[in-house]
């Protein structure tokens, strides 16, 4: 009877310790195990494991478990980690997973998390939106389009790209809003990200008002600056590219103005192009539909 | 998702703003005239005490020549704006800037300043032929000066060959 116990009592040991469990087992089951006991740890150390695996490497079960996995890590561990390597990761690995997986096995599920994952990295660039973290905010953007691209290869990104792009100008552009104005790096970087909104959608009205404005500011700021004992020839030189800069901005807010966007702004916008290209007579012009305006 | 929302609309809310702050065509014409008194030579009885620029008429430009003068000087002379209601007002100056709503009553500036050494500026097309010493013109967008070296000579003013060569016409 006591041999029995004995003999049983071995059995129990062996076949419920970790070492029963896992003689044998590939580190892709006993990496299983550890994520349905929701010992996440142990479940990414032998995922990690199993993709270096060459057994293992090859199977697009291994990187969709590695992808599930730490989007599980990126969840507990790294939520609020506006870059975290977590996700990248596990991104990195649905990715690879998908040039593996021939069947379609794991596509559907994976589509799932990846669009959790994209939605993540799109919060997390809104959230971004600030001059210190601004460079992150489109790395950020960036991912969440690439992962999107994962799901859906034709998505299109039209109206997000603008809409991202015109907030990230805007916020750029905070500082005209000051005494202080852009520096003409700051001004390069917002006038091409009104470019770039223009080139993806020729009406889009804020876009033409601001780069307008920004383009009358820049001439404006130029002329405000220069010293009086600047001789005629400066003048001239400097009077011909502040024209040029007058120039470029008018046919945006003429824009701005055919979009009927902001009525009082853009036509106070277009008097003074006007008046910075000493054109009294069209400067006037819109003046008085400014009157007009105010006056209903 | 909501929050989300409105960080990206209240960024898309935000419009910059005009620096309407700046009168580009004035400043523009003060540099010029800053530049006349350098290359126009005033008699000697003319170089001490104020050099005073008047402007006769409503003109935007008063305001700048006010702002240049808190910062500028024509040689050892500090600069002295005057703005004059009407030609009846009219005092002795160095440099006379005519506005345009004042521009029809030329003549009647020209007899005023007739004893003084006064460099008559006007801004409007065709004065340079009645009286005006420069006028201010607008070509391809860009201010430009005529001058009629002879409206200058009369006051007793040296115009310099430099100033010549820099107007867009020399009458």
């Amino acid at each position: 009877m006591n041999k029995k116990i004995y003999i049983s009592l071995i059995v129990t040991i062996l076949t419920s310790s970790v070492f029963g469990q896992f003689v044998g087992k590939d580190p892709l089951s006993i990496s299983l195990y550890y994520m349905q006991k929701t010992e996440i740890d142990s479940a990414k150390k032998y995922i990690d494991i199993a993709v270096t695996d060459d057994a293992l490497k090859s199977s697009a079960k291994t990187w969709y478990y590695r992808g599930y996995i730490y989007k599980d890590l990126y969840k507990q561990r790294e939520k609020s980690n506006k870059v975290s390597p977590l996700r990248l990761i596990s991104i990195e690995s649905f990715k690879h997973m998908l040039t593996l997986d021939g069947k379609d096995e794991f596509k559907e599920s994976t589509n799932k998390i990846l669009k959790y994952e994209a939605s993540t990295l799109y919060n997390d660039a809104a959230r971004m939106l600030k001059i210190e973290t601004h460079e992150l905010a489109k790395e950020n953007y960036e991912l969440f389009r690439s992962t999107m691209l994962l799901i859906d290869p034709n998505s299109d990104f039209v109206a997000r790209d603008v809409k991202f792009k015109l907030a990230l100008a805007s916020m750029l552009n905070r500082p005209s809003g000051t005494s202080q104005g852009l520096d003409s790096a700051q001004m390069v970087q917002v006038k091409s990200l009104y470019l770039e909104v223009i080139a993806l959608d020729a009406n889009n009205p804020g876009a033409n008002y601001n780069l307008a404005i920004l383009y009358y500011n820049e001439a404006a700021d130029i002329i405000n600056n220069m010293d009086y004992d600047m001789d005629i020839m400066k003048l001239n030189e400097v009077q011909d590219y502040c024209i040029e800069i007058f120039l470029e901005g008018l046919p945006y807010m003429k824009k701005a103005y055919e979009l009927q966007y902001k009525r009082r702004e853009t036509l106070v916008g277009l008097s003074n192009i006007y008046y910075g290209l000493n054109d009294m007579e069209k400067s006037n012009l819109y003046k008085k539909e400014l009157e007009q305006l105010d006056s209903e | 998702m909501k929050k989300i929302a409105i960080i990206l609309i209240s960024l898309l809310i935000l419009n910059s703003g005009f620096k309407i702050d700046v009168d580009t065509n004035s400043k523009m014409k003060a540099i010029f005239i800053m530049n006349f008194t350098k290359l126009i030579e005033w008699p000697a009885s003319y170089r001490e005490g104020n050099f005073v620029v008047g402007v006769v008429g409503e003109s935007p430009l008063y305001k700048e020549l006010t702002k240049m003068a808190k910062t500028k000087k024509v040689a050892n002379q500090s600069l002295e704006i005057q703005k004059f209601s009407s030609v009846q007002d009219i005092g002795k100056c160095h440099i006379l800037f005519v506005s345009s709503e004042k521009s029809e009553d030329l003549s009647s500036v020209v007899s005023k300043v007739k004893p003084n050494s006064t460099l008559i500026i006007t801004a409007k097309q065709g004065l340079v032929e009645k009286g005006a010493g420069i006028n201010f013109i607008v070509k391809n967008n860009r201010q430009k000066f005529e001058l009629n070296k002879q409206n200058v000579e009369k006051y007793k003013l040296k115009v310099s060959s430099n100033l010549e060569a820099l107007a867009f016409t020399v009458k």
